[in-house]
């Protein structure tokens, strides 16, 4: 886009006006990705993001125009977020059990509760299978790109996908299972079998 | 009948079953089933990458640390680009327009005339009003008023669409849909002014305070919206 190159470029020199457009235009998604990463922390989660835009900020210079500035900010989001999720030790290759007894999610605002749903349901992930179903799932990175931002390899992150899913789709009976309730005519009983 | 693992099940989604996997969905409808449910778990997240949220970060946090940082240029010539081009004229054409619009608002909000009555004296009319108004030792102290008075007028409508209730009551869906509609009018004439004028620091900040009202109210209307049907874009 033309004219988010010039307020890029404005945002090199300084200019405040054309840095808070950028973060006004691209701090929705940018957070975004940064809380569906770090999970159900939100003190964290925002510390986290201020200083994902102070490094997109910083790198701003190195920014070449070869990809959409969402695209180049969304790579820095992800990367910093994941560093400094090994920081905090959130990435340890330890799954977190999940309390099943817990998982229910009450659906007491509407409007938001599928997103809420998936978000919550994510956040009792254990933090690298979080991490792996957000990026593949979520932001559609491939599992070669997932490794390397990782460093696991691709049949690791192939493997955490399968198992956070798996657990996903527990977490979620309520929403899924409703869903096809709805789509194939009600009154036929859906049971999950129990594996 | 055992049924195939979850991990497997899972793993549908992106991988085709094998043979005697096959096999076992034909034969199996609860885990032909719990099949379906993984493919649309994968499509319910697919969708969570369009929705949009309230952002974590705030300006007001922001901008202390880019500061200090050296990210935003604060007048002692720290910036992130090693060249910073300033075209002084206009700068100063800038400062003299926002100091003759501050002179013709303060008028307009005192009931005054635009313009001198034909009685006064031109020249003491305007000896008076200059009087009152900035004076600038600089184009540098001239440029950060600039910048100041920007920054203050975004932030104040910024908290004034989000915390005037008063004003808010009558903001119906409707009528949101409607300023969005017209600040992206706003927004295509003031790109297309850019264009032809890149390095106008009077449309610039307009382009820029357009971009910023326009995704705020991207935000309010999105309120309104239920959470399957996020709008990114207008």
């Amino acid at each position: 886009m033309e004219q988010e190159s010039l307020i890029i470029r404005r945002a090199i020199s300084g200019d405040e006006v054309a840095l808070r457009a950028l973060w006004t235009r691209h701090a929705p998604h940018i957070d975004l990705v940064v809380r569906r990463l770090v999970g159900g922390d939100p003190d964290l989660a925002a510390d986290i993001a201020q200083e994902v835009w102070i490094q997109i900020f910083r790198a701003l210079p190195s920014y070449r125009g070869d990809s959409q500035f969402s695209t180049w900010a969304h790579r820095i989001a992800v990367n910093r977020t994941l560093n400094a999720l090994r920081k905090t030790r959130r990435l340890a290759n330890i799954e977190t059990d999940v309390n099943e007894d817990t998982a229910s999610v009450e659906p007491d605002h509407e409007r938001t509760f599928v997103a809420e749903s998936i978000e919550n349901a994510a956040a009792r992930l254990s933090p690298g299978a979080r991490a792996v179903f957000m990026l593949h799932d979520v932001e559609g990175y491939t599992h070669e790109e997932i490794a390397d931002e990782l460093g696991i390899t691709s049949g690791g992150s192939k493997s955490q996908l399968f198992k956070a899913r798996a657990k996903l789709r527990k977490l979620l009976a309520h929403l899924i299972d409703a869903n096809d309730v709805r789509s194939s005519n009600e009154g036929t009983e859906h049971v999950a079998p129990a594996y | 009948m055992s049924h195939l693992p979850t991990e497997r099940l899972a793993a549908f989604v992106n991988e085709p079953p094998s043979a005697t996997e096959m096999a076992h969905l034909a034969a199996c409808a609860e885990c032909a089933r719990e099949r379906v449910m993984y493919r649309q778990l994968a499509e319910l997240s697919a969708g969570e990458s369009a929705r949009i949220g309230m952002p974590l970060t705030s300006w007001e946090k922001l901008r202390p640390a880019l500061i200090a940082d050296g990210v935003i240029d604060d007048g002692r010539g720290m910036s992130l680009g090693s060249r910073h081009v300033r075209r002084p004229w206009l700068q100063a054409a800038a400062a003299v327009l926002l100091i003759a619009g501050g002179i013709m608002a303060g008028r307009r909000s005192a009931g005054a005339s635009l313009f001198p009555p034909n009685e006064t004296p031109v020249a003491a009319n305007n000896a008076t009003t200059i009087d009152s108004a900035p004076k600038f030792a600089s184009l540098a102290a001239a440029r950060d008023a600039q910048a100041q008075s920007q920054l203050v007028y975004q932030s104040a409508t910024a908290f004034l669409a989000e915390r005037d209730t008063a004003s808010r009551a009558s903001d119906s869906p409707a009528s949101v849909r409607t300023r969005l509609a017209a600040l992206d009018r706003t927004r295509q004439v003031l790109g297309a002014a850019l264009n032809d004028a890149p390095y106008d620091p009077v449309i610039n900040g307009q382009y820029l305070t357009t971009l910023g009202q326009r995704e705020a109210t991207l935000r309010q209307l999105n309120t309104f919206a239920p959470a399957s049907m996020r709008i990114t874009s207008y």
